[in-house]
């Protein structure tokens, strides 16, 4: 240490430990061919969600224009993926599909961790009966498979894009609980909580300064990989024939469509899916990616 | 042994207890109406009125609860509002069918990922490594759906070789019930003809249930067999000189399928989820395409039917993963 503090002050030395942390978690992260990929495609299909209002080539299509002379054409130079059965463009409504499925997945996530994470320090940091009964729930609605219970609060709620998105929500709160307290409850033994609270500081400072900075990591790890997973819910929910009303493009709701239409007009099928596809893969790689840099205990 | 076994199904009862609750709960106090569904749209406030009470629908909450929690416990698990047929009934026709696409899948998944995840270890950053690496995680990301739209349109509309959906040929008769499931009652009455055509059926819905349990378990094989390689004992095994293939099927496998074994537990509830989607497109008559219909028409006593079903197969699946877990490895102690 002394010899450090000749050279440069503390606060120089954190700052550069710091700054060859960072530098060494980019490096870590680029070592990985596959992570990148991934960021690549989710920065490729964020664009094209932010930027889809200039970027369709037929805008009527999205909000119900229809054009059945149209019909069925093949991917063309016009119609790069297509059309679908009543001449509306295929590319035009995956590209504005992206919207949707991106929106839903990032919202979801972001309520899930909300109320799951409120839940869970709550349950980690009191314990006692409120922790029976917070874990007893979750563990309860953590053995309904989360499409069916999705399914059926969907179709309870009616359709639309919200509905849709408190549906999924409601399915996916338990898992963050359960990581939250589990975290919470191991970081509440940790001798530096220990001693804080020692030193007198308050439950809010605790929680906020002190036990969640540390627990950051697995949870955004998982939030990372769970976007790609609520992308394929909300899908899933569309092709069941539940969730966004058409017109609204949705990519799972296109999919059921196509079906009805294969195997002469694949193309309807093909585009759609393959968003699909690649939107889950992309954050899958990026979440995968995230682990290997924050986290390099559990790298496999 | 015994004990635990006992004391961890009897343990099932109060979760599938809270289980009926909370289900409950949703299925009755989402907005939503039922009974007007069901009654059709055209239906007099009369007929609406006679409809409720006929399903007991016009009592309330609790009341209905109770109803249906004494009707569980002697069998009746309430009455569907469309088919008009008691829920157990036809759970005994489709659960049957489901936990035959399940186990098919699941016995793919297992006899295909278990070896490749094992070689994949073995030949650690290998061509075949990254290979499999890659197509996994591709695997995982991929729709169930969408896979089986695939399958479908190579398999059974390009290339003709397999039938594009359903359990059996509509013209035919389906092997008599045993079991309820085609494939082991065309081999329990020697019906070889049934048990190609069932297996015809299984193939491509297998197939698309089958791919992401395959991937995950490949790729738990693959890091746990990596971690049990790198233990001490089997340096000392190397050592002695004993030789690579019985490190490896003697010492290595065992410890390392005790870790899978836990995620194929939890794929088990997965895989009963997921057949929703894959029944959906290959017109499979399981519980999976019964609640989508039910669902649909906020039919709720199928469903609640459904869920329990699923429940219970997860909740036993887990207790004979932990039997299992013990079995393959005495250090872990069934308390």
């Amino acid at each position: 240490m002394s010899q450090t503090d000749m050279s440069l002050p503390r606060a120089d030395l954190a700052r550069s430990a710091r700054a060859e942390a960072r530098a060494r978690a980019i490096y870590r992260f680029r070592q990985s061919l596959l992570s990148v990929i991934g960021l690549a495609i989710a920065v490729f299909l964020i664009t094209m969600a932010l930027l889809a209002p200039w970027l369709l080539p037929y805008p009527g299509d999205v909000v119900g224009a229809v054009n059945p002379a149209a019909a069925f054409q093949p991917p063309s130079a016009a119609h790069w993926f297509g059309t679908n059965s009543v001449g509306q463009d295929i590319l035009t409504l995956v590209i504005y599909g992206s919207r949707i499925s991106l929106l839903s997945g990032v919202t979801v996530i972001l309520l899930a961790l909300i109320i799951g994470g409120t839940l869970g320090v709550i349950a980690g940091w009191v314990g006692g009966w409120i922790d029976e009964v917070i874990m007893r729930i979750t563990d309860l609605l953590l053995t309904i498979p989360s499409l069916i219970l999705a399914m059926a609060v969907a179709a309870a709620l009616g359709t639309g894009i919200w509905n849709m998105i408190i549906a999924i929500t409601i399915t996916w709160w338990p898992t963050y609980a359960r990581l939250v307290r589990a975290e919470v409850a191991a970081k509440k033994q940790e001798q530096f909580v220990i001693a804080s609270r020692v030193l007198g500081v308050g439950p809010m400072r605790l929680i906020g300064r002190h036990v969640l900075p540390n627990i950051v990591t697995p949870v955004v790890v998982k939030a990372s990989l769970d976007v790609g997973f609520a992308i394929l819910l909300v899908a899933s929910l569309g092709f069941v024939g539940i969730g966004v009303k058409p017109p609204t493009p949705e990519w799972g709701t296109m999919l059921a469509e196509a079906r009805n239409y294969m195997p002469q007009y694949w193309w309807t099928a093909i585009f759609p899916g393959t968003a699909i596809f690649l939107a889950v893969l992309a954050f899958n790689l990026l979440g995968d990616g995230l682990r290997d840099v924050l986290d390099p205990r559990t790298r496999r | 042994m015994l004990w635990y076994v006992i004391r961890r199904l009897l343990l099932i009862i109060p979760t599938l207890l809270g289980l009926t609750v909370i289900v409950f709960a949703i299925a009755r106090l989402l907005p939503g109406d039922p009974v007007g569904l069901a009654a059709g749209p055209n239906a007099t406030p009369e007929v609406i009125a006679s409809v409720a009470a006929e399903f007991g629908l016009d009592k309330p909450i609790p009341v209905q609860y109770w109803n249906y929690l004494t009707g569980l416990l002697q069998g009746d698990w309430g009455v569907s509002l469309f088919s008009r047929r008691p829920v157990i009934d036809d759970l005994a026709e489709f659960v049957p069918a489901t936990l035959e696409l399940v186990i098919a899948a699941l016995l793919i998944a297992v006899i295909v990922g278990i070896p490749l995840g094992l070689l994949a270890a073995i030949r650690r950053d290998g061509i075949f490594d990254y290979l499999t690496r890659t197509v996994s995680l591709g695997a995982i990301a991929m729709p169930r759906f969408f896979l089986g739209l695939l399958l479908q349109l190579a398999f059974a509309m390009a290339l003709n070789w397999l039938p594009l959906s359903g359990r059996f040929p509509l013209i035919e008769f389906p092997p008599d019930r045993i079991t309820g499931f085609y494939t082991v009652d065309a081999i329990l009455i020697g019906d070889w003809h049934a048990l190609g055509l069932a297996l015809q059926h299984l193939a491509l819905p297998a197939l698309a249930l089958s791919l992401s349990p395959l991937a995950t378990i490949l790729r738990m094989m693959r890091a746990s067999t990596i971690e049990v390689l790198q233990q001490d004992y089997i340096l000392t095994e190397r050592a002695l000189g004993i030789p690579p293939w019985i490190i490896l099927f003697k010492y290595t496998l065992r410890n390392a399928v005790s870790a899978t074994l836990t995620v194929i537990g939890l794929y088990v509830s997965w895989l009963l989820g997921g057949t929703v989607l894959v029944e959906t497109i290959f017109d499979w008559p399981g519980i999976g395409l019964y609640s989508t219909q039910a669902i649909l028409g906020q039919d709720f006593m199928p469903v609640i039917g459904v869920t329990l079903v699923i429940a219970m197969i997860y909740l036993v699946t887990s207790v004979i993963v932990d039997i299992l877990q013990a079995v393959l490895n005495p250090k872990v102690r069934l308390q």
